[in-house]
């Protein structure tokens, strides 16, 4: 029963943030309400007892990812008048839910032909460093090297797109 | 029940698919891919809830390494490109238009 309170409240305050970026004009109000999604989310792993990925989300997607967002939001000093004027961005917006509407009630149609389970929180065993490590290092070791090379390639490129400006000069 | 996690990640991904469709704003449509990818992750784990496996929990980290990489290549972008234009609508942004 506390569980079932506690999706509700997550869910929510997840689905707020989300309507909350779409909404806000300046990125810096939307970057917010982003945060309150992130959060929550952290919220919903913890009660699917994912415990590891609930730690993750709220150190790399609420902490770093987000700060380096809300960094570059402020380094760009985005005043009123440097945004785009999105006239009839709410006509926009009701055509693009006339579109999605088909295409999220058949995804729930598919979700909900799907034999549930209860989501009770497991005690241990299940989610956390251990038994997501001992995946990781045996079934996903190729993938997992294949990311770190995609990191590594990541980083030369923010590099070589930051330092540009100086080689040419 | 799980149907309500897959149910709410549906929901998530469709308002990440609004924002993307219809925001000329920069990063808003960044942020938007974030929480498209965000609703994914919310889908893996609730599978893997599900199946009792911690395959989607692997993939969940995936996804979150794939993220970072991508937040870093594309504000980088971002800036090259308010340098240039000193803009910030999506619109103005078409270099390869031809």
């Amino acid at each position: 029963m506390f569980a079932e309170a506690l999706f509700f409240g997550f869910a929510v305050l997840s689905v707020l943030g989300a309507i909350g970026l779409l909404v806000f004009r300046h990125p810096m109000n939307g970057a917010m309400s982003l945060v309150v999604t992130m959060i929550s989310l952290a919220g919903l792993y913890a009660l699917l007892s994912a415990k590891l990925i609930f730690a993750l989300q709220l150190i790399v997607y609420a902490g770093a990812i987000m700060s380096l967002v809300l960094f570059i939001i402020m380094f760009l000093n985005i005043q009123e008048s440097d945004l785009p004027a999105e006239k009839g961005r709410w006509l926009y917006q009701l055509g693009g839910i006339i579109v999605i509407i088909p295409i999220a009630s058949f995804l729930i149609k598919i979700v909900k032909s799907i034999p549930g389970s209860k989501a009770t929180i497991v005690g241990s065993g299940f989610g956390g460093v251990k038994e997501v490590g001992l995946v990781l290092f045996q079934d996903w070791l190729l993938p997992f090297e294949i990311v770190s090379i995609l990191l590594l390639v990541a980083l030369l490129g923010a590099v070589v797109l930051a330092g540009k400006r100086r080689m040419s000069k | 029940m799980i149907q309500d996690y897959l149910i709410l990640s549906v929901i998530l991904f469709c308002l990440g698919i609004l924002g993307v469709i219809t925001r000329r704003n920069v990063f808003s449509v960044f942020m938007s891919i974030e929480l498209m990818l965000n609703a994914a992750n919310l889908a893996f784990i609730a599978f893997s809830r599900l199946h009792e496996s911690m395959d989607g929990h692997v993939l969940a980290l995936m996804v979150m390494a794939v993220a970072a990489a991508e937040a870093a290549l594309a504000l980088a972008v971002v800036i090259l490109l308010h340098k240039h234009k000193s803009k910030l609508d999506t619109n103005i942004f078409s270099l390869l238009k031809g």
